[in-house]
């Protein structure tokens, strides 16, 4: 204690080592950070200085004294320090779970003979009559507390002194005894009368403590006991335990929670406190504040008020965990020398004994206590299993190992979800396999049990050939099964049908326009777009000069008829007609000229009458083209003139040709019902003059 | 002076231990208990392991009751005798529908009689009264074997509060006479009329088993005589 010359840190400078008196040599620890001669020598003097001055009155530990006396000191200044020494080595007493428990019984040696050499009273001891001063009792009855304390204390102190063969129990009964006489007296003698029952308890309390706390070194562990041996084996115990989690406990303590963690701290904290108090009262108070802390944790984690069945899980859990110093010791001191009412009853006392009970499972426990097989036990004693407790991590108080610990548990987690999702992934591939295995054979099976009969299709085809083969001179049939056999033939065969349909219409149409006016028209419409799907555009031109042209040399008379009996009707009838020519004129050709459109039909008579003249004497090709073109350049150039013009001077002289022109336009729009063929065709011919010429000089 | 002491003086300091399995509704006894007599901020506090309660009996007698809680798991089994030692009472507790909790309070009562003899108050409990329909004890067998160990049967329902300050009242009862009966001197100087007291208990006793064990009713009286008689 004296020799706090020691540097703080772990390094040592050259300077450190050398001798203090500064000779040069190099000091050593031994001899106070001398060298050996200086040592000596200082060592010489201090012997005469002792011999010479009056004996020390030192009532500090045995061990500072030594040092103390070996301290080269000048006289005047060695009483201050004194004094200051035994101010400052007895607080340290008190907190002397610094030391080491070795220490201790040589330390309360060194204290025994302190004592008895004078009295100066310390700290504590003011403390303790500064409360004696406060204790709300009569006089009288504080005189007789006192003289009971002094008595006890000197009993305590004879019999620790005198008796060759020393047995705690009866040490224990001793001051049992006397506790209870002593509460008789409190409680019974006329003296302490007037004193509430309170100011009687305390008064028995105070006597305890003080009577424990003068002395605790003698009572403590005594030497005579198998405290210690028990206290090194219950440590070793815990240690060896330390890979116990709260599951194998099965309590409710989340190790990584750090609000659950920093509750169990505190718990650890107080536990490991108990040692550093003196009398049995203030341990069981620390006791007392551990347990709260852990029902606070309980109470946190289960939403209630705990239970001892989630109690005392907890409260060994903790104990495993703390491994406090000296527990042993600890528990026997107040077991034997505290009131025994105390610890049989109260709050206090219920703790106690569950602490009790939690050390008496530790040093009992075994496998089956934790859930595990006894081999298992035996693997994580003897250090054989690994184990990595999140609990041990977090006390090497590394917040980063923590949180390894927690990603660690967080992977494991994850890989377990993992394998179970991989697993999962390959019985799928199985199940899918085995399905296309199952279908397959399924199909298999049904295929074997019905097999595919090409042979229906394939007869038919011979059939149809065969078929065909006959029906090929029969034109008159194929007109109705032509189109079947076009679609199934090669073009090579599809083209006679369509040849043949061709003449076919033609000779309708030939034979339509003979019979009347009306009804031809939808026949030509009905007939020839079937043909036309599958024609060009320039294809399908010729079928409709064909056409244009058989019909001219044949309708010219046709409507010459007309006109004289239904001249009306076949205006309204032709009308009609370019009315549904407007209308598909409109998606295409006649977009400048909408408005002229609609006062088409009587003038459209007008202009047609002009190259009807034209078309009819003519025999070449090119000459209708370009009257096609001229007829619809004359639509822009008419529909002009009929806004300026009135419809009766034209209309008379172009009477007779116009029944003609419309006949030929209207069998071009006719052709071209649907809307995109006929679009197409209007264009070609309206904006293509000069290609019409090309098809033309085919045919 | 000595009715003043009396008074003034200690009050009466018991002991009592709640054994029993796990599950069979110790600490719902306790929290019914607490709840039903204090107000609830006493129960805030954290836990129901450790009650302690003044009581003041009927008859005037007072007494303050420590209900000390044990871990009911089986491997705590060992620990038993670390907590009921130096017990003034112990409550047995089982639940009715369950046979193995009844064998285990069996046991418990045979570590009892041979650790602490018949020093202590034995109250078997029959729990979950409510639970009527799956009884697996029959009150009868129950009241039988609670006579042949000279300790008395009492059901409850924690559930539905059902006899819960009846039982602690008893418990208190029975530890009082026996606490009177250890110590005549204590008992003496206690209270002047220390008979009149005594007989008066037993009145009482009598009166909370009237009214609520009809059809058990000499059986009770049989095992409470023996439980004071000893």
């Amino acid at each position: 204690m004296a020799t706090s010359s020691r540097p703080p840190s772990l390094r040592l400078g050259q300077q450190d080592l050398k001798c203090r008196l500064g000779c040069g040599f190099y000091g050593t620890p031994q001899c106070e950070m001398l060298c050996s001669k200086c040592f000596r020598e200082r060592n010489d003097k201090q012997r005469k200085k002792q011999k010479a001055g009056e004996s020390h009155a030192a009532t500090g530990s045995g061990s500072s004294n030594n040092i103390e006396r070996r301290l080269p000191k000048p006289k005047p200044l060695e009483k201050e320090k004194e004094s200051d020494q035994t101010s400052s080595t007895l607080p340290l007493q008190k907190k002397k779970f610094n030391v080491p428990s070795v220490l201790q019984k040589t330390l309360q040696a060194g204290q025994k003979i302190a004592q008895q050499r004078g009295y100066v009273p310390d700290p504590t001891e003011s403390q303790f009559i500064l409360q004696f001063r406060q204790l709300r009792i009569p006089d009288d009855g504080k005189r007789k507390l006192k003289s009971d304390i002094q008595r006890l204390d000197s009993e305590i102190r004879k019999y620790m002194n005198n008796y060759s063969s020393k047995n705690v129990d009866e040490l224990s009964d001793l001051v049992q005894n006397t506790y209870t006489k002593v509460a008789d007296i409190v409680h019974n003698d006329p003296r302490f009368e007037i004193a509430t029952n309170e100011d009687r308890d305390s008064a028995i309390d105070f006597f305890e403590k003080v009577v424990m706390t003068q002395n605790h070194k003698y009572l403590f562990s005594p030497y005579f006991t198998t405290d210690e041996e028990n206290d090194v084996k219950v440590q070793k115990r815990i240690r060896q335990l330390s890979w116990i989690t709260a599951k194998h406990l099965e309590c409710n303590i989340d190790e990584v929670n750090a609000e659950a963690r920093d509750l169990v701290y505190n718990a650890i904290s107080e536990l490991v406190g108990i040692d550093s108090f003196y009398s049995p009262q203030e341990k069981l108070q620390c006791t007392v504040r551990c347990c709260r802390h852990i029902f606070e944790l309980l109470k946190r984690a289960t939403g209630g008020p705990a239970s001892a069945d989630d109690f005392l899980p907890a409260l060994i859990f903790v104990v495993l965990k703390a491994n406090p110093v000296r527990l042993h010791s600890n528990i026997n001191f107040v077991t034997r020398f505290t009131n025994a009412s105390r610890v049989m009853s109260g709050e206090g006392g219920y703790y106690f004994t569950n602490l009790c009970s939690a050390i008496a499972f530790i040093e009992n426990l075994n496998g089956e206590s934790l859930g595990i097989t006894n081999e298992e036990f035996d693997a994580f004693m003897s250090g054989q299993q690994p184990y990595s407790t999140p609990w041990e991590s977090a006390l090497l108080a590394c917040e980063s190992l923590h949180l390894i610990s927690e990603n660690m548990k967080r992977m494991e987690v994850l890989q377990k979800r993992n394998t179970v999702i991989s697993t999962g992934i390959t019985q799928f591939e199985k199940e899918l396999i085995e399905f296309q295995n199952e279908v397959t054979e399924k199909v298999d099976t049904v295929m074997a049990k019905a097999p595919l009969n090409l042979l229906p299709i394939k007869t038919p085809s011979y059939l149809i050939s065969q078929a065909r083969s006959h029906l090929n001179p029969e034109n008159a049939v194929a007109a109705v099964g032509g189109h079947y056999q076009a679609n199934l033939l090669s073009n090579s065969i599809q083209s006679p049908p369509t040849i043949t349909n061709h003449t076919d219409s033609s000779g309708l149409a030939l034979k339509d326009t003979s019979i009347g006016r009306l009804s031809p028209l939808p026949q030509h419409q009905l007939h020839q777009p079937a043909d036309q799907l599958f024609a060009s555009p320039i294809f399908n031109y010729t079928p409709f000069d064909a056409v244009s042209l058989l019909e001219e040399s044949s309708s010219e008379p046709a409507d010459v008829l007309l006109l004289g009996s239904e001249f009306h009707g076949g205006l309204t009838n032709i009308n009609y007609d370019f009315d549904l020519s407007d209308q598909s004129g409109e998606n295409s050709t006649a977009d400048e000229s909408k408005l002229n459109l609609d006062e088409f039909d009587p003038l459209r008579t007008a202009p047609a009458a002009t190259p009807a003249p034209v078309i009819a004497p003519h025999t070449d090709t090119v000459a209708v083209a370009s009257a096609a073109t001229a007829s619809e350049n004359s639509l822009l150039d008419t529909t002009t003139d009929s806004l300026i013009d009135s419809d009766l001077p034209v209309t008379n002289n172009v009477l007779l040709p116009s029944p003609l022109k419309p006949e030929v336009n209207y069998r071009g729009f006719s052709n071209f019902d649907i809307p995109s063929i006929s679009c197409n065709t209007g264009e070609f011919s309206s904006l293509e003059p000069t290609s019409q010429p090309l098809p033309g000089s085919d045919q | 002076m000595s009715s003043r002491r009396t008074r003034s003086g200690p009050i009466l300091n018991f002991k009592a231990v709640l054994l029993g399995e796990g599950c069979v509704g110790k600490t719902s006894l306790v929290l019914r208990y607490m709840e039903d007599k204090f107000n609830s901020q006493h129960l805030s506090t954290l836990q129901a392991s450790f009650v302690t309660k003044k009581i003041t009996l009927p008859d005037e007698r007072r007494a303050q009751l420590n209900i000390w809680d044990t871990a009911g798991q089986e491997r705590f089994h060992a620990l038993g005798p670390i907590y009921y030692r130096g017990s003034d009472g112990a409550l047995l507790v089982y639940d009715i529908t369950d046979q193995d909790s009844f064998q285990k309070v069996k046991s418990w009562v045979r570590e009892l009689k041979q650790m602490l003899g018949s020093d202590i108050t034995l109250i078997i409990v029959g729990n979950k009264t409510d639970l009527e329909d799956q009884r697996a004890i029959d009150y009868e067998s129950a009241v039988q074997y609670a006579r042949t160990v000279g300790a008395q049967y009492v059901e409850t329902s924690a559930k539905e509060n059902e006899g819960v300050t009846e039982l602690f009242e008893l418990l208190t009862q029975l530890m009082l006479d026996q606490r009177q009966q250890q110590s005549p001197l204590t008992a003496a100087t206690a209270a002047g009329g220390g008979a009149h007291n005594h007989s008066d208990a037993i009145n009482v006793a009598d009166d909370l088993d009237v009214d609520r064990l009809d059809d058990g009713q000499e059986g009770n009286n049989e095992s409470h005589r023996s439980c004071c008689g000893i």
